[in-house]
């Protein structure tokens, strides 16, 4: 499981690291000795659900939290201690969009120049036009999903290494998702940035990144490669386990009338999977994340009527 | 910038209206006019004069001009200072403009920066229009900056109480992280500290600064204390009060009045006509013409306090979440 390479290499490849990291707010524990690495250059979908710790994660990386153990750094820098440094490689998305009620984007554009030096408007510009959205338009009567093009401009602006993006699909309609998706896409391929793009919903993200770490419990419970996630694992039913297989987690399949169990197959470390190559069988991404999910979760609940 | 220009041009016109008041030669008494004038006093081109000055001085308006310079720098400060922060941190802003800064601490100080620079020259016009008005309140005009009449509205320490309570609110804004509650705050912690500061500092800085005044406070004067001893023609006096009444009066015996139902008779006393001013406590002031030594003293102080609620503000905007 996991991008585990020697520390050394993963560290030097990885835009983003995290050690050990762990935070607790009071008794309850959002981060527990998360180790994750996200290697520049991919955009790697972070995935679990409410209160998995998604969003501590990626505050923690923005020095908007301080961990209480382990540290992360961004882009090679640890970002509280040298929280300047680190924010000027990052481009940031806010869950909700957030904006500057009395401005227009062109204000909001004129005020990112102001606070970071990099900032390339005519770059956030460029691509609010070529969705038509007004510059003059004044931001609180935006719709939700040109907010969040609005936010997303704003971070591709700073032209920054590592985006950090903290489920900004969570409140747009399908139609503004797959827009959102799709520049968040062009904009990376195109400079070559790393993104971490965080979400509750698989759909969503099975399409546009190439890497999946799933948040559950504060732990991460799985970090690989999207196709290496859906290549070593198998969903049967809880009485046909394939041969040598693990068993992750069971949850309700589809229709609600059985147990489905998913299974880590034998091997899967290795390169092909189960050691059968040809013509590899893959498991749908939404059951890998619902298997490891429910793991989290223990049985409970899982009784069928 | 309304309510500064507002105030800065009504202080203005009240000052107008009393320097319009035209004395004929030699009525000008270099004095305040009482708070009420005497309806007996028979009609004379001066006493005319004077009542038309009265009534202007302590006419309602005025009264209102000058409960504004007191409460204006504290407004001005307070309502900037409490969204300067908090707001961003309520609304949701602050993560994206932290993420965008980089230094919270450099975002801050160039927000707090940009405020200053609007609300120091509002903040001096008015303070220096009610330096204006304060002058015209004596009777043919006088020099405000040789006067502690209510020195601390005006002028100079207007600009000072505005940016203590500024920076002060931005810092009760950045540990409470909400507009009202830091409002609501600065509001009471600004009405104590303004009254509580007075007293300290009369009390014990200036205190070294003052002279004795036999003759008790003059127009200007800022009077700090009177002694507990008392003294006579410029010296120690020391004996029995009593004594030194009986002894410098003349007391006649009045009888009863008939046409008065229930009027008793009594000792009527009058002093001698030789007689001095009695003993009494010195007065301990400050002359109206250290106004500016005094200026000199208490701006740093203010100042200093205002870059101490800054730095408080710097810290925990550096320390906090921003939401």
């Amino acid at each position: 499981m996991g991008a585990d390479g020697g520390a050394s290499t993963a560290t030097a490849t990885a835009a983003l690291v995290a050690h050990g990291l762990s935070k607790r707010f009071r008794k309850k524990v959002a981060l527990d000795s998360v180790d994750l690495s996200v290697p520049a250059g991919s955009i790697t979908a972070l995935v679990g659900p409410n209160g998995a710790g998604k969003t501590t994660l990626i505050r923690v990386c923005m020095a908007f939290e301080r961990p209480n153990a382990g540290r992360v750094e961004v882009d090679g820098v640890d970002p509280w201690r040298h929280r300047s440094e680190a924010l000027r490689r990052v481009g940031y998305v806010p869950q909700t969009p957030a904006v500057y009620r009395g401005l227009s984007v062109e204000d909001h554009l004129a005020m990112a120049r102001s606070l970071h030096s990099g900032f390339d408007a005519d770059y956030a510009r460029r691509r609010l036009d070529q969705l038509g959205i007004p510059l003059d338009q004044r931001a609180d009567t935006l719709s939700g999903g040109q907010g969040a093009q609005l936010g997303l401009a704003i971070a591709l602006g700073t032209r920054a290494k590592v985006l950090l993006l903290d489920e900004p699909l969570a409140n747009l309609d399908p139609l503004a998702r797959r827009e959102f998706i799709q520049v968040l896409l062009d904009a990376v391929r195109a400079e070559g940035s790393t993104a971490l793009l965080s979400s509750h919903i698989v759909t969503d993200v099975e399409d546009a990144c190439d890497r999946l770490a799933i948040l559950g419990g504060g732990k991460v419970r799985l970090d690989c490669p999207l196709e290496e996630a859906r290549r070593t694992h198998r969903l049967t039913d809880a009485d046909s386990p394939p041969p040598g297989a693990t068993a992750v987690g069971s949850f309700l399949g589809k229709g609600g009338q059985k147990v489905m169990t998913l299974w880590r197959l034998a091997g899967a470390d290795t390169d092909g999977a189960d050691g059968q190559s040809a013509a590899p069988e893959t498991t749908s991404l939404e059951d890998v994340v619902l298997g490891y999910l429910a793991a989290g979760r223990g049985t409970a609940g899982l009784q069928l009527n | 910038m309304v309510l500064c220009l507002g105030v800065a041009a009504a202080a203005l016109v009240e000052a107008y209206r009393l320097g319009s008041v035209q004395f004929p030669a030699g009525c000008v008494t270099g004095g305040y006019s009482g708070p009420s004038f005497d309806p007996s006093a028979p009609p004379t081109p001066c006493n005319l004069a004077s009542q038309r000055f009265s009534g202007i001085a302590w006419s309602f308006d005025m009264s209102l001009v000058r409960m504004f310079e007191q409460i204006l720098p504290f407004i001005v400060g307070i309502t900037f200072g409490a969204v300067l922060v908090a707001k961003e941190i309520e609304e949701g802003t602050a993560p994206l403009s932290w993420a965008l800064a980089g230094s919270r601490r450099r975002w801050l100080l160039g927000k707090l920066l940009a405020v200053i620079v609007v609300i120091v020259p509002l903040l001096l016009i008015a303070g220096l229009a009610a330096d204006v008005r304060q002058g015209a309140m004596v009777q043919g005009g006088s020099d405000s900056h040789a006067s502690f009449d209510y020195y601390a509205d005006r002028g100079v320490f207007f600009v000072l109480w505005g940016l203590a309570a500024l920076c002060g609110t931005v810092a009760l804004g950045a540990f409470t992280g909400r507009t009202m509650p830091a409002l609501f705050v600065a509001l009471i912690v600004c009405v104590f500290a303004r009254g509580l500061w007075e007293q300290a500092w009369n009390q014990t800085v200036l205190r070294q600064f003052a002279v004795r005044a036999d003759q008790g406070a003059e127009r200007g004067d800022l009077s700090l204390y009177q002694t507990s001893e008392l003294y006579l023609d410029g010296k120690l006096w020391v004996g029995d009060f009593d004594a030194w009444w009986q002894a410098h009066q003349t007391c006649t015996e009045v009888k009863p009045d008939p046409s008065i139902p229930a009027s008793a008779g009594g000792m009527v006393c009058q002093p001698t006509t030789d007689a001095t001013m009695p003993p009494m406590p010195a007065t301990y002031v400050i002359h109206g013409d250290r106004y500016w030594q005094i200026v000199a003293l208490e701006s740093p102080v203010l100042l200093g306090g205002a870059i101490v609620f800054s730095g408080v503000a710097l810290f925990w905007v550096g320390r906090r979440r921003p939401y």
